[in-house]
């Protein structure tokens, strides 16, 4: 059988420049940038690989040119194809994906903002992450960018676009909310109490994370990707150290990569109680949400004592985990997370039997199977909606190979089937806890730390709560990191809203809004 | 005693006791959420905390944002003055009947849709279009159901029908009057912004209707509308209690028989405040557009009730 990277090579000829050297699991080919569309179509339709994400970084210094990584999955195969095109500085534009591929549309724009690259042929080039009042010609992501610049501002206004008719007006929503959430606009046309469309604005909360990472040693780097996204801190840090394990060819030994699973759906856990108890509260029904929440806090308390905070962090350093879990210890949490599980399924059990909280959940914010698969939806969400998907089953990480568990997919993909799924979820995260504390091997806890390879990039994947989490780490010549790429599932879901609030009621949105629910720093970064 | 002073005392005791009801209802939410909940205190230190804080008001406000709390307030008390409450007479009662007492509350709701759109804000004039909406199914509904029980009683005046089902025997007030009782008390938790309708607690501004039309109020203001809106709801109560629990209201000044009364009446409406907390402890808040549906049952009870006693006579 060939390989894909055989098949590119006859179909394109000339425009596959080199193939370079990738490290585990991923290929890597140089392309010309004038092919780059039409090679991202035969990816995706003739070999049926997956656009993740598109990463940019300001390469001049090393070889002259900016450099734009198309990542896909190819999960047939477990493997991942990075294609790398190179940009000339008297040149900075590319073709954009986005009319062929409408995932790519965030992905382009934020390219256009922070490195000043231009992406030819998009239908919406308005800026999106750094807002109008961003001075032109000024881009964070280039290397001659100083991070502690201070930046004047400009003025400058956003243009919506707008639904015009009689009796249609524009409900604007934050950014500043009444909950304590943090800020984000959505602009409603309604007509009546009906959407006809919602906008959402984002990135209020832009603070340079990628930036601030370059140059920084791994440590440094994992302390920042664990302050990404609050609920989400160990998937981002374990993505990372992924990536840099990747990178520095480090060893995580077996015992740690169990662990690994343990915290890591001890995470799914807490995060999917607060998701469901968060749609109890939002139809008003209160009972389910305290007692979910109730929940919650005893699996927090449960984080604290196994590994010394609530939230899991610092849980996960480079090469392995921090906290071990002993014999006595590993009973114990069995028998917690076998109470934790009846706690649970009794308060679940009364939740479906609620007429008033169904008819509220059924058939509130359907969100396509097409459309889902169209902007390149995650996590439960595109679970919800029919498309299975998962990276601990596609591209297993960590201990993931050697566990068996189920992935829940519902079809409706209305709020129902995404609480649905959720809660199949955190019954499979209590299955995969036990399993994994069961078949954990003796064993030391971290890898030997090496030095990272220079000039080389690498992924770091992990299937967060929300998604799929990326994490993608390129070295300078001197074995620095030279850029570091979120790929965080929030900025892959925040487009899926805008169509799954059609033909809804605004005072719907709240509750579709919670079912989703994303969050604004890990997509803002 | 004087009547009009007893009258008047009555008054006084249902402003004082309305905080409490809001208070026993959110006691027993919280006792469902195995929460403490709020010390009884609580509510009238809050209602006194609003009073002391400054207002912060728009620049875009006109008189009709200041006059609302006022013109909602006295329009609510006014209707409150003509319910008999302890005894079976009331201030106001020689004054009016039940279609005032409907047209009073649509004048304070009146004022406050108004008032929600004159700021200008997104989310006042959302609650104002609810608000309207709704009441225009929930106050035909509360007219009816008063009708039924004045076709039952021969008289409109809410004096004159309490005094006829305090003096009933207890088996004839039942069958048709009870349908009518659905559908007041269906009116009540509109009326009282409560779940499944409106939800008191919720922070989200897109789900509201009564809260997102006072969204804009602070302090005083706030103060007035909120008590007037807790007396507006014990008023609802009252009025269950007069018309389908009519034992032991007082029928004279004495002193035995008001006290008598005032452990009846604050069994009784305690009981209907159970029976509206229990209810939105045990459901979700209705979909915006399902809560129609919900009042339309109480507007089909209220016809019924009325179309069975013309049909079949007064006396079942």
């Amino acid at each position: 059988m060939k390989t894909a990277l055989e098949i590119l090579r006859e179909r394109f000829g000339d425009a596959i420049r080199k193939d370079l050297k990738g490290l585990a699991k991923q290929s890597h080919i140089l392309v010309t940038k004038n092919e780059i569309v039409e090679i991202t179509i035969f990816l995706v339709q003739n070999l049926r690989m997956r656009f993740l994400f598109l990463s940019g970084s300001d390469t001049r210094k090393e070889n002259g040119a900016f450099t734009l990584h198309y990542i896909f999955s190819y999960a047939q195969q477990d493997e991942f194809l990075v294609v790398e095109t190179r940009i000339e500085e008297k040149d900075p534009s590319f073709l954009s994906l986005s009319p062929f591929l409408p995932q790519a549309n965030w992905q382009e724009r934020e390219i256009q903002d922070l490195l000043g690259l231009i992406p030819k042929g998009h239908p919406d080039p308005r800026r999106l992450v750094l807002h109008e009042d961003w001075p032109e010609g000024l881009f964070p992501l280039r290397k001659d960018f100083k991070f502690q610049a201070k930046i004047p501002r400009q003025k400058g206004e956003y243009a919506f676009e707008r639904v015009e008719g009689e009796g249609i007006f524009e409900i604007p929503v934050g950014p500043v909310h009444a909950g304590i959430i943090e800020p984000g606009h959505f602009r409603f046309s309604a007509a009546g109490e009906s959407i006809l469309k919602l906008e959402i604005r984002h990135f209020y909360t832009h603070k340079g994370t990628e930036k601030s990472g370059e140059g920084r040693s791994p440590a440094h780097l994992l302390c920042l990707a664990e302050r990404i996204s609050g609920d989400n801190s160990l998937a981002h840090v374990v993505a990372c150290a992924q990536a840099l394990e990747t990178l520095a060819q480090i060893d995580v030994p077996p015992r740690a990569q169990f662990l690994r699973v343990v915290f890591l759906e001890l995470e799914r856990l807490h995060n999917h109680m607060s998701d469901i108890a968060g749609i109890s509260l939002d139809v008003g029904f209160s009972f389910g949400a305290s007692q979910l929440m109730r929940v919650k806090e005893t699996l927090l308390r449960l984080n604290e004592q196994v590994a010394g905070t609530r939230l899991l962090r610092s849980a996960v350093p480079l090469g392995g985990v921090r906290a071990d879990i002993s014999e006595a210890r590993k009973q114990w949490l069995m028998e917690q997370i076998k109470k934790i599980k009846e706690d649970f399924e009794k308060t679940i059990q009364i939740l479906w039997q609620v007429d008033s909280l169904m008819d509220r959940i059924e058939t509130t914010g359907i969100l396509k199977k097409e459309i889902a698969e169209t902007l390149g939806a995650v996590g439960p969400a595109a679970r919800a909606s029919g498309i299975d998907r998962d990276l601990r089953r596609d591209h297993p990480y960590g201990a993931y190979k050697d566990l068996f568990f189920m992935i829940p997919v519902f079809s409706d993909g209305d709020v129902e089937s995404r609480m649905k799924v959720k809660v199949q979820e955190i019954y499979q995260s209590f299955k995969l806890i036990y399993d994994a504390l069961r078949a954990m091997p003796q064993g030391s806890l971290r890898g030997e730390i090496k030095p990272l390879i220079p000039s080389q990039s690498a992924l770091g994947y992990v299937e967060s709560p929300r998604g799929e989490c990326f994490h993608w780490i390129s070295t300078d010549g001197h074995g620095k990191i030279s850029r570091w790429k979120v790929q965080s599932p929030s900025f892959a879901n925040w487009p899926l809203i805008e169509y799954a609030v059609l033909e809804n009621i605004v005072p719907d949105f709240p509750l579709i809004n919670k079912s989703l629910n994303l969050s604004y720093s890990g997509n803002d970064r | 005693m004087n009547p009009v002073l007893l009258s008047f005392l009555q008054l006084l005791f249902l402003m004082i006791l309305a905080p409490a009801i809001s208070w026993f209802i959110k006691k027993m939410k919280a006792a469902s959420q195995n929460r403490i909940g709020p010390k009884l205190a609580q509510v009238y230190a809050d209602l006194w905390k609003l009073c002391r804080k400054d207002m912060v008001i728009s620049e875009t406000a006109s008189w009709i944002f200041h006059a609302m709390p006022f013109v909602l307030f006295a329009a609510t008390l006014a209707a409150a003055s003509m319910v008999p409450i302890l005894w079976n007479h009331s201030l106001f009662g020689f004054m009016g009947d039940a279609i005032l007492f409907v047209y009073l509350l649509a004048l304070g709701r009146f004022f406050i849709a108004l008032a929600a759109l004159d700021t200008g804000t997104t989310f006042g004039g959302m609650g104002s279009s609810r608000e309207m909406t709704l009441s225009s199914i929930a106050e035909p509904a509360l007219l009816l159901s008063f009708f039924a029980l004045g076709f039952h009683a021969r008289t409109l005046s809410l004096e004159g029908m309490t005094a006829h089902f305090a003096n009933a025997s207890s088996l004839q007030i039942l069958f048709f009057t009870s349908l009518a009782f659905g559908s007041l008390l269906i009116v009540t938790i509109a009326e009282s912004g409560r779940i499944p309708v409106d939800n008191p607690a919720t922070h989200l501004e897109l789900t509201m209707i009564h809260e997102a039309m006072i969204l804009e109020y602070s302090g005083r203001y706030l103060a007035l509308i909120e008590w007037g809106h807790q007396i507006k709801q014990l008023v609802f109560l009252t009025l269950l209690a007069d018309f389908f629990f009519p034992w032991g209201i007082a029928t004279t000044g004495g002193a035995a028989a008001l006290g008598l009364s005032l452990v009846f009446y604050l069994a009784k409406v305690f009981g209907l405040a159970f029976v509206i907390g229990w209810i939105e402890i045990h459901s979700a808040k209705l979909r915006l557009f399902r809560a129609p549906d919900l009042l339309t049952v109480a507007f089909v009870l209220a016809i019924l009730s009325l179309l069975g006693q013309l049909i079949i006579g007064r006396g079942v």
